[in-house]
């Protein structure tokens, strides 16, 4: 491979007498002064014109109100805990928990989007974020909406199990949201129900197996398949570790 | 005497039968001031005439000698403010040239960004006068005064063109060269006041650079003078105009004086006096608010007079070569267009090369361009000889 | 210090010494030696890249000593490194190199995956060449941006960032935003190449490698820039070994190392590529180097997109990965375009690191500045300056 800029350059190949001294920098100005003033210059006149950004473009996170079932997946994954879930009420009055985002803290590195399960979180392509204040940074979840969401905000995980790689099954792409599921630690569990309670799809069942010693049933959970939603809040409600999500690899 | 009817104020008098006009030939902008008194002070007498008839008040103000005494102090203000207006645009032609050579637009707000230009100074005017305290407080003053004063007493010295002058002096042009000159003095005497030491050394390589760029000029101007017979600067553009511009038999002249005013403007690629800021504050560094505001209009000022005394010496002044007595007609656009073109060169310059380093820059003035100044009174001084001019 | 040189100053300026009714000349002019003062190139400049402290000693017009502080910018980047699941640091390496934020990503990521015992697919060790290239570009261009800036002269300046502008574009191709792009992740890269990025980045290519011709010849066919770069600041491979200088600074002395092609990561060497590499190891060498590294890169970039477009559509190029790593201690090196940087990662067989070390090598180039200073004028301090690219979110975490 040649190496062309080295080539005439090198040992100051080209001679600065031949260059006559200053006069080519002076003849390359001169040439786009003629090009900006006969065409145009190559900037934009924001912000009368703005500029065509692709739909995977960056700008804040949006949050479709009806597709979140708030299963705090973004609040988890927020590397600067922008995010909090907070009560509000749905379209029908019910209290529901859903994201409210701080602005001013966010990173805009779409890991909500990215780990969103239902693909509620998106991010669309604002960016114009002025405020006066920093309360008024804070976006609610109603505030949240952007309206012309389309599929290339959507950011998916398309990742390939580490068996299918080395058994030469390389084009099968899996999101952990549909393979990985909790696992119980039978000795642990006190059948205190906080995980059927806190689960968001209500995924969790409680089943009875057999009676303790006190003639208590004894309830264990056991998670729906095609429900869950691999969220991790039973793991994180459980106040005895006795939830560890599998792993499938 | 006092105006009687509605035609006493568009029949003016001719301007030069008055006994204490002050010129010889015609003179435009005093022609332009003598009519504003007669409108103005016109008007104030004949209302003063008219609730106390016959007064004497009113009769004094328009007598010879008050018009002619308020005439010229109109005169000053109208020949200042052309000048200001014109050092404006070429403030205004800097921001937008240099825009389009960066690929961007320059300013854009306000009459196509001129207004702008007016505003970013009005901005340096508002701003807070911060004074250190061990300043010696006279030089400190003073000299920055000299600077700016002078500065603006050669921009409005600068005739326009044959009716537009302040004085016809037959030396004009070493007056205007002398006063040119003072300038590396008060910068040094203003960088040593400021009782730090990086302004001294700022100061002291301002003033050497400039003073090793004025004999360059200087040779260069009496080289000029001396083929046109005269340093009265009608003279000169009167004997281009006869023969030719002075840029085609004097080129190296025309180059370096190009390169010498560039440095006595203290432009790129000579700015020492803004660039040492980056390790050694230059000479301005304790001037704050309206006082930078004014050496920045002053650096432009000193700007614009090299241009025109660039384009008086070689580009033949405020004629057009081949159009005869069309030349009688706006003979001061021709010339102001003409400084303008000059001011963007030297802007294309700017954009194009970086900074040279002090030592460089001496190198440069005392070995390269003083012989080449020598080599052109020595090609001028064979073409006289030979009769040629 | 400071003070008291200045206070000497002022103190002896205005004395003279007594006058003798024979005056011994010789005598007198050795009493009156310059005195040495601290110049101070302050945390504020007008266009320097970065806040960080420059001192020079200073005698007469020749500096004899300088002092570099920095450490302006510390956000205390390892500790908190230390409370985080190993996914949620990413974000954080981006933001040590804002200006080639992909590089400390892939290098994090590389670290993380040693630790692990995990070797990404091929398509997407191709796909981090092209982004490590893309970086590179863009490093570099804002570099020479500064280079023109520090001698003087915007115009350099906007056309460098007009040039950048179009390779941040292609960042927001390839992952969505222009800088801090949280695109590699550990196990391959967040997403496919998009639908027209192939196109797009062989015109960005070929658009680039015209352009920067435009920008060469503003600053190598003036000899007013390159006087001023030519023979100051030199350094000899000696010193370069003893001081711990790598990367361009390193090539333009004489020593032909570049971790690419010496110790290749990521597929580098099915990768044909040219080192730069000049003997002379003064500030016009290191700037030549870093010019012809520019036009190398695209070379680099245009091999990579064929064997990426190779691949075809269901290559994987995203490996699924436990969230516990394994306890151990494991470290990788990467060219940055800076020098050679490396993350050393200790890890207890939690889900979060439990030391994760930064080796930055503007950090340790910076440290050379008394040699590189030492002899030369004032005036050739900001043109040596430039040449160190300072990035002063590596250098201090």
């Amino acid at each position: 491979m040649t190496m062309d800029y080295l080539e005439k350059y090198r040992d100051g190949r080209v001679n600065t007498a031949k260059t006559l001294w200053v006069m080519k920098p002076i003849y390359l100005i001169l040439r786009l002064f003629n090009k900006t003033v006969v065409h145009r210059p190559v900037t934009i006149l924001y912000p009368y014109e703005k500029l065509w950004m692709p739909d995977n473009y960056r700008g804040r996170p949006a949050l479709a109100f009806n597709a979140c079932i708030g299963c705090g997946m973004c609040a988890r994954m927020c590397p600067t805990t922008a995010i909090v879930l907070v009560e509000c009420p749905d379209d029908e009055g019910k209290p529901v928990k859903r994201p409210q985002v701080n602005m001013g803290r966010c990173s805009f590195c779409g890991y909500c989007a990215e780990y969103c399960p239902t693909d509620a979180m998106t991010m669309s392509p604002i960016v114009e974020l002025a405020e006066y204040t920093r309360a008024d940074l804070i976006y609610g979840p109603r505030r949240l909406a952007y309206d012309h969401t389309t599929d290339g905000m959507k950011i998916d995980i398309e990742e390939t199990l580490l068996s299918d790689y080395q058994a030469g099954n390389g084009e099968r792409r899996i999101n952990p949201a549909k393979t990985d599921r909790p696992v119980l630690d039978n000795a642990k569990c006190i059948s205190c129900k906080k995980c059927f309670k806190s689960c968001p799809v209500q995924a969790i069942t409680m089943e009875e197996h057999g009676k303790n010693a006190k003639g208590r049933p004894i309830l264990w959970p056991s998670v729906d398949d095609q429900k869950c939603v691999s969220c991790y809040t039973c793991v994180d409600v459980c106040p005895k570790s006795a939830l560890h999500m599998n792993e499938v690899l | 005497m006092v105006y009687s009817s509605i035609l006493d104020w568009v029949n003016f008098p001719n301007i030069m039968a008055n006994p204490y006009y002050p010129f010889e030939t015609y003179n435009l902008p005093y022609d332009i001031s003598q009519k504003l008194w007669e409108i103005i002070g016109g008007t104030i007498a004949w209302l003063i005439n008219l609730l106390f008839p016959g007064n004497p008040v009113s009769e004094w103000l328009v007598c010879d000698m008050t018009v002619n005494f308020f005439a010229l102090i109109i005169f000053m203000i109208v020949v200042f403010l052309v000048v200001f207006i014109g050092i404006l645009i070429s403030l205004w032609e800097e921001r937008k040239v240099l825009g389009r050579t960066m690929d961007r637009r320059g300013t854009m707000v306000g009459m196509k960004g001129f207004l702008q230009c007016v505003a970013d100074g009005f901005k340096t005017f508002m701003k807070e006068d911060t004074q250190p305290r061990k300043v010696d407080r006279m030089t400190y003053m003073w000299t920055v005064s000299l600077v700016i004063g002078t500065s603006m007493l050669i921009a409005c010295m600068i005739p326009l063109s044959d009716r537009w002058y302040v004085v016809n002096y037959n030396t004009g042009l070493l007056l205007i060269m002398g006063l040119f000159a003072l300038a590396p003095f008060f910068i040094l005497v203003s960088g040593w006041s400021q009782n730090n030491k990086y302004s001294l050394i700022g100061g002291m390589r301002a003033a050497e650079m400039m003073i090793s760029y004025e004999i360059p000029m200087l040779i260069l101007i009496a080289t000029a003078c001396l083929m046109a017979g005269t340093f009265n600067i009608g003279g000169i553009v009167q004997a281009q105009y006869d023969t030719m511009p002075y840029f085609i038999p004097q080129c190296i002249g025309f180059v370096t004086f190009f390169v010498c005013a560039n440095a006595e403007a203290e432009r790129t690629p000579f700015d020492l006096a803004e660039a040492e800021s980056e390790l050694v504050e230059g000479w301005q560094t304790e001037y704050a608010g309206m006082k930078w505001g004014l050496i920045m209009l002053a650096d432009y000022m000193r700007g614009y007079v090299s241009c025109a005394m660039i384009t008086i010496l070689y580009l033949g002044g405020w004629n057009l070569p081949f159009i005869g007595d069309l030349n009688n007609y706006v003979p001061e656009l021709v010339f102001l267009l003409k400084t303008w073109l000059v001011f963007f060169a030297m802007i294309i310059v700017r954009a194009a090369l970086p900074r040279v380093r002090t030592d460089q820059i001496l190198n440069l003035g005392w070995k390269v361009f003083m012989p080449l100044s020598i080599i052109n009174l020595v090609i001028v001084l064979l073409l006289k000889m030979g009769g040629v001019f | 210090m400071m003070a008291d040189d200045n206070s000497e100053q002022t103190k002896t300026a205005g004395q003279m010494p007594a006058m003798k009714p024979v005056v011994d000349v010789a005598a007198e002019t050795a009493k009156m030696e310059t005195d040495k003062m601290w110049v101070i190139m302050g945390p504020q400049h007008p266009f320097s890249h970065g806040l960080w402290t420059l001192k020079i000693k200073v005698d007469g017009e020749i500096v004899t000593d300088a002092e570099p502080i920095v450490g302006y910018l510390h956000r205390g980047w390892e500790k908190e490194a230390e409370n985080r699941p190993y996914p949620k640091i990413i974000p954080m390496a981006d933001r040590l190199c804002y200006a080639a934020s992909m590089t400390y990503t892939h290098l994090y990521c590389m670290t993380v995956e040693k630790a692990l015992g995990i070797d990404p697919p091929d398509k997407a060790k191709y796909i981090m060449i092209i982004a490590d290239e893309i970086n590179r570009l863009q490093s570099h261009l804002m570099w020479l941006a500064a280079v023109g800036t520090d001698l003087g002269n915007f115009t350099v300046f906007l056309w460098a960032m007009r040039e950048r502008e179009y390779w941040m574009d292609m960042n927001v191709r390839l992952c969505g935003a222009r800088m801090t792009t949280n695109y590699p992740r550990i196990g391959g890269v967040r997403n496919d190449t998009p639908e027209l990025f192939d196109r797009d980045i062989i015109r960005c290519t070929e658009h680039f490698e015209k352009a920067v011709w435009d920008i060469i010849g503003l600053i190598d066919d003036s000899s007013i820039y390159v006087s001023r770069m030519k023979n100051t600041g030199i350094l000899t491979p000696e010193q370069c070994a003893n001081l711990g200088i790598t990367g361009p600074a390193l090539r333009g002395t004489g020593v032909d190392f570049d971790l690419r092609r010496d110790d290749p990561y990521s597929n580098y060497d099915q990768i044909d590529f040219d080192v730069p590499v000049l003997k002379q190891g003064d500030s016009y060498a290191r700037y030549m180097v870093r010019v012809e590294e520019m036009l190398q890169s695209c070379k680099i970039i245009k091999q990579a997109m064929a064997k990426v477009r190779a691949l075809g559509k269901n290559a994987p190029y995203r490996l699924k990965v436990p969230s516990n790593v394994p306890a151990g201690r494991h470290f990788a090196k990467l060219e940055d375009p800076r020098g050679e940087s490396m993350m050393y990662l200790i890890s207890d067989g939690t889900d979060k690191p439990y030391r994760l070390k930064v080796r930055s090598p503007i950090f340790v180039n910076v440290s050379a500045s008394r040699e590189l200073c030492m002899g030369c004028r004032i005036a050739d301090v900001p043109a040596i300056m430039a040449m160190i690219d300072m990035c002063l979110g590596e250098t201090d975490r």
